[in-house]
């Protein structure tokens, strides 16, 4: 796909710091499971890290085709640095620029376009509530295995429920609120450095400073966010496809078994083909919806289908590489498995694949 | 569905099913988290009598049936296939033993593998030799009445854990597959010793590590069978030991397919088109696979000569039922099934080991092409007669 002169800088800017200082730093970073605070950093001071916010609070105010070319080639190489970047965009700063107000704004926005702050979201779907002790104040009192970027240590968006309606309310908390507390990094099958945190809240109140658009409205906003969110994971989805696909291909061309590179068998052929199909789809799929989004057009079923097709392709794509690799690919010595392993975490975050596949109908009907 | 068991096979499910249960269930996670091989639990279960199933009446088993072996490794991995792995282990190390060893051979290990006092394993793979394992660079020297071997085995499950090894090596390399000769080592032989042990995506529990041969002798009556036949005893062991495979896989389909029915009922979830479709379709997968894997073990029992492809029929299918199940499992459950706690995450990431061990899918497709062809060349002279 023909992308715009200053969108193909940006991915060529990308895929050499990917190279050159991701690439290095990957392994230790998932042997840790920590943050990869420099990656972070690096990311800072390139002025990607706040992609989505104006540029009137400092921000990149990167198109959604930019973006999404970013997250691709970081994702290619370490998908965990491309999760929580992308979490701070989608599910923080995102929300404060729709939706806060300008006393939110001005409190969060620039610090999170400088990387002085990096902020996450509790996943309103695995909220644990249990009733509060107190009435009348919309109070949070439970837990959430799913607090993305919640290692992260800034401010976090939570959803709250309004009291006696059934809706809920979302509001932007500092971490260190009373009765907030981080317990300890949740044990995820993959993006293991990524951050996600199980979190406890007990008689949290965040008061209406703190609110997101109006009362009640938790519903409309997070829809709008995942709608946005989808294909920033759909691209990541992407790039860890088509970083499990180079890999595999590599190797296939130097293993060498029954005296040839195993590259010449028409079986591991078709596995190549294979995974360059799905590849290539979810490209076009998420390029679509990025393109979509910039050009001020319904995306609701473009950005689901893309996320749906990349999220599933990334897990065919990641089995099938591993297979390339026999036995190698089920090692950690090998890239493989940390694919496969990461492609999963994208197909339950803003929707899982039933979900997209409603948006999908829903929008087709 | 009803397979129509025998009294037998009912009980032995059910030992198998009291100690998947009792033994395995309360320390699979942790054995998974810290990759720590089972050894108490596979040593019980062999004072309970599941390693003798593995091994003929008149050496101290039930009758090395390859039903029996399909029926306790599914129960074992169904609740956790890095256990069922170290377990099964045995019955590839000991067929070999039990198919070709000579009486004394047998008299030697098998008993003693019957009741557990002796693990076993089985030593093929090497760097340069996975998919083509006939290009084998360990070499076995004659001399003086002993082989003296030479050589580093790679990926070998129980490697350094087991106390006899069934390992393959070179005797006459310009012979190529036909120099290839099959030999017990015993564990505390000098020269002999596990190397680099393997970090793995799953099966977890069972370790992994590499076996390092140097100017290592053994006695000469250690050789199993003849000279050169060792590409065929492997060939003949794999077809025995491929729907243990598949077993190991149907067991690891069943559990996510278990877990997710009881979490989608929990949620209220299962009026929802979506996951009955999903649930329907898992359930008839896993129900297929069962199937398949018993047809074969029955066919192999049964006193079939030639039954290659059905073996690989056997691991091929519900291989690639394990690795979709678990899919899906971890899908249906949501970002629930991305945490340890939920276990599925741990059921697929052992569901791709089923693919890719004993021979890849992609071996299995070509043995079952080959077996095909052959049929068609049989045939085909039987119609020109």
């Amino acid at each position: 796909m023909k992308l715009s002169q200053e969108c193909t800088l940006l991915q060529s800017e990308l895929r050499k710091f990917a190279q050159q200082v991701l690439a290095e730093k990957v392994d230790e970073i998932e042997k840790s499971c920590s943050l990869p605070t420099d990656n972070i950093r690096r990311l800072a001071e390139m002025g990607i890290i706040g992609a989505v916010i104006p540029e009137s609070y400092g921000g990149a105010a990167l198109d959604t085709m930019g973006f999404t070319v970013v997250l691709e080639e970081i994702s290619k190489v370490c998908a965990s640095t491309a999760f929580v970047i992308a979490v701070h965009n989608a599910f923080f700063a995102y929300p404060i620029v729709k939706f806060g107000g300008e006393e939110l704004k001005k409190k969060y926005l620039p610090k999170a376009a400088s990387g002085g702050i990096v902020g996450g979201y509790a996943l309103t779907k695995t909220n644990e509530l249990v009733p509060g002790k107190t009435t009348g104040e919309p109070c949070l009192n439970g837990k959430n295995p799913f607090v993305l970027n919640g290692a992260a240590n800034g401010p976090i968006v939570v959803s709250v429920p309004t009291n006696g309606t059934g809706n809920t309310s979302l509001y932007v908390i500092q971490n260190n609120t009373q009765g907030c507390k981080f317990n300890r990094a949740s044990r995820t099958i993959g993006l293991r450095s990524a951050g996600i945190g199980e979190y406890s809240f007990e008689n949290v109140c965040p008061s209406a400073a703190d609110l997101l658009g109006a009362e009640g409205q938790g519903r409309i906003i997070t829809d709008s966010m995942n709608t946005y969110a989808r294909i920033l994971l759909a691209a990541i989805s992407l790039g860890i496809a088509q970083g499990a696909a180079d890999a595999a291909v590599k190797y296939a061309k130097e293993r060498v078994q029954f005296a040839q590179p195993i590259v010449n068998f028409g079986m591991v052929r078709e596995m190549i083909a294979d995974m360059s199909v799905n590849i290539e789809a979810s490209r076009h799929l998420v390029y679509e919806a990025a393109m979509r989004v910039d050009r001020g057009e319904d995306h609701r079923a473009a950005s689901a289908m893309a996320r749906l097709f990349a999220g599933q392709s990334a897990t065919d794509v990641t089995t099938t590489a591993i297979q390339v690799y026999g036995g190698y690919g089920y090692m950690k010595d090998y890239p493989a498995e940390r694919y496969f392993r990461d492609a999963q975490m994208l197909n339950a975050i803003c929707s899982t694949p039933d979900e997209d596949k409603e948006i999908i109908a829903k929008n087709t009907i | 569905m009803e397979y129509f068991f025998t009294d037998e096979e009912k009980t032995l499910k059910e030992k198998a099913h009291q100690a998947a249960e009792t033994l395995a269930r309360p320390a699979h996670r942790e054995l998974d988290e810290n990759a720590e091989f089972p050894m108490e639990i596979v040593k019980e279960m062999g004072k309970q009598g599941l390693l003798k199933i593995f091994i003929p009446k008149e050496y101290g088993g039930t009758g090395a049936k390859v039903m029996d072996m399909c029926i306790a490794c599914e129960e074992v991995s169904r609740v956790c296939a890095g256990i069922a792995t170290a377990y099964a282990v045995n019955a590839l190390g000991s067929g070999p033993i039990v198919l070709f060893g000579s009486d004394d051979q047998k008299k030697k290990y098998l008993p003693k593998i019957a009741t557990g006092e002796l693990l076993c394993a089985f030593g093929l793979t090497e760097a340069q030799a996975g998919s083509d394992i006939a290009n084998l660079q360990t070499t076995a020297r004659k001399e003086n009445g002993h082989y003296v071997l030479n050589g580093v085995k790679q990926f070998i499950s129980s490697g350094g854990l087991s106390d006899v090894y069934v390992v393959l090596a070179s005797t006459d390399k310009s012979r190529g597959a036909r120099g290839i000769s099959a030999f017990i080592v015993e564990k505390d032989t000098p020269g002999f010793s596990a190397g680099k042990e393997e970090n793995k995506l799953g099966i977890r529990a069972s370790t992994t590590t590499e076996l390092v041969f140097e100017d290592c002798k053994i006695p000469a009556e250690n050789l199993m069978g003849r000279e050169g036949m060792g590409f065929i005893y492997t060939m003949r062991n794999f077809d025995r030991a491929r729907p243990g495979v598949g077993a190991i896989a149907l067991g690891i389909a069943q559990g996510a397919y278990e877990t997710t029915l009881g979490f989608t009922h929990q949620k209220n979830l299962l009026n929802n088109q979506y996951v009955q479709r999903a649930i329907a379709d898992m359930a008839t997968q896993v129900e297929a696979a069962r199937a398949l894997v018993y047809a074969a073990a029955r066919m192999i029992d049964s006193g079939a000569k030639n039954f290659t492809k059905e073996a690989s029929f056997a691991k091929l299918y519900p291989s690639d039922v394990a690795v979709k199940v678990t899919n899906q499992a971890v899908e249906l459950l949501g970002p629930y099934g991305l945490l340890s706690e939920y276990r599925v995450e741990k059921m697929l990431r052992d569901a791709k080991i089923t693919q890719i061990y004993e021979g890849t899918n992609q071996i299995q497709r070509a043995q079952i092409a080959i077996e095909l062809t052959r049929e068609m060349g049989t045939k085909t002279r039987g119609e020109t007669k």
